[in-house]
């Protein structure tokens, strides 16, 4: 396979991922930074000091998991060619 | 939630799911908005032809999203693979490795409401105005104009002017009556500005180092402010000077919130 036909395939599995990312970064900041007191419509400080804090976080773990899992990928395909070079 | 969002947003395109049995109801309530049957008929097919495609493109998703939530199998990554031409380790540097591209994201597209992008400046004179110095500030000023009018007010009732030990019932002149007034206005106005622009300040920080906004914020900050103004004069003096600062801002906070 080659790399541009995996750039296109990526490309189009991208807009869902980062749909489903947004969305769930979303929920998980609002639960651990916006406490269920309305008492006013705008955010305060805490709060949006927090939510930068939980965004910032969130696109880091994102980042390191999605470099340490292409790693893990890799390795995994090596042992499957050596496998199949192997029995073949 | 994400699948019924993308749906939302493009109303009668099959959306983009793993789950390709989902994409028959779509069509079948896509079809019901359409007006004239041979419209709908024709629009019916091409979704079949799209949902098709997709459903072949969908079952390699399913196998790549299998793929990329079991990393600690190493032999299951081969028998998963539905065509063996897909190279996963590339598909995925290019999604979440390295390589993917630099997005831009927009809202939009994201899943919020559209809203208009905020300019630079826009941006900065809001970053301004959420800022500690800012509120600060504000605060310093509203403690002047307080502590202004409460001195004046209080030099009315409590005069202790004109007293001249030879002849004391004598009654003050209108001249010394406003010297007092407003050097007793402007001596309440300063320390209120002071305590006033401290007790902010010090909210402000400690409320941006805990990253909450409860009530415990005005009560550290009391104790802080009240501990600094004590503590000029001895320490037992600043300890109480916290404690008694910071139970007068707990009760200003319960009446508040």
């Amino acid at each position: 396979m080659d790399p541009v036909k995996a750039q296109q395939l990526a490309a189009e599995l991208e807009v869902e991922m980062m749909a489903d990312m947004y969305n769930r970064m979303t929920n998980a900041c609002h639960r651990k930074c916006v406490p269920p007191h309305y008492k006013e419509a705008e955010l305060t400080k805490g709060e949006s000091v927090c939510l930068d804090r939980c965004v910032a976080k969130y696109l880091d773990l994102h980042e390191r998991l999605g470099r340490k899992l292409t790693e893990l990928s890799v390795q995994d395909e090596e042992m499957m060619r050596k496998a199949a070079v192997g029995s073949g | 939630m994400r699948q019924n969002h993308l749906r939302s947003t493009q109303p009668c395109l099959p959306a983009l799911s793993a789950a390709g049995a989902a994409a028959t109801p779509q069509q079948q309530h896509c079809t019901h908005q359409t007006n004239g049957t041979n419209m709908r008929a024709l629009v019916f097919r091409q979704h079949l032809l799209e949902a098709l495609s997709l459903r072949n493109m969908a079952a390699s998703t399913r196998a790549a999203n299998a793929a990329a939530s079991n990393p600690q199998g190493p032999a299951s990554v081969g028998p998963s693979v539905d065509s063996p031409t897909l190279q996963y380790s590339m598909i995925l540097e290019h999604l979440i490795g390295d390589k993917r591209p630099v997005k831009g994201l927009n809202p939009a597209v994201m899943g919020g409401l559209p809203v208009p992008p905020k300019s630079d400046e826009q941006k900065m004179i809001e970053r301004g105005m959420e800022s500690c110095a800012f509120k600060s500030l504000l605060a310093c000023v509203g403690g002047f104009v307080l502590g202004g009018a409460f001195g004046v007010f209080t030099a009315g009732i409590d005069t202790n002017v004109g007293i001249d030990p030879k002849d004391p019932l004598r009654t003050p002149t209108a001249r010394e009556v406003l010297k007092d007034m407003g050097q007793r206005g402007m001596s309440y106005a300063k320390n209120f500005a002071i305590v006033g622009a401290m007790f902010s300040c010090t909210e402000c920080i400690i409320e941006s180092h805990r990253g909450k906004s409860d009530w415990k914020n005005a009560v550290y900050s009391g104790c802080v402010t009240g501990g600094a103004i004590g503590f000029r004069a001895g320490l037992k003096a600043g300890v109480l000077g916290c404690g008694g600062f910071a139970a007068f801002s707990a009760a200003i906070e319960y009446y508040l919130r």
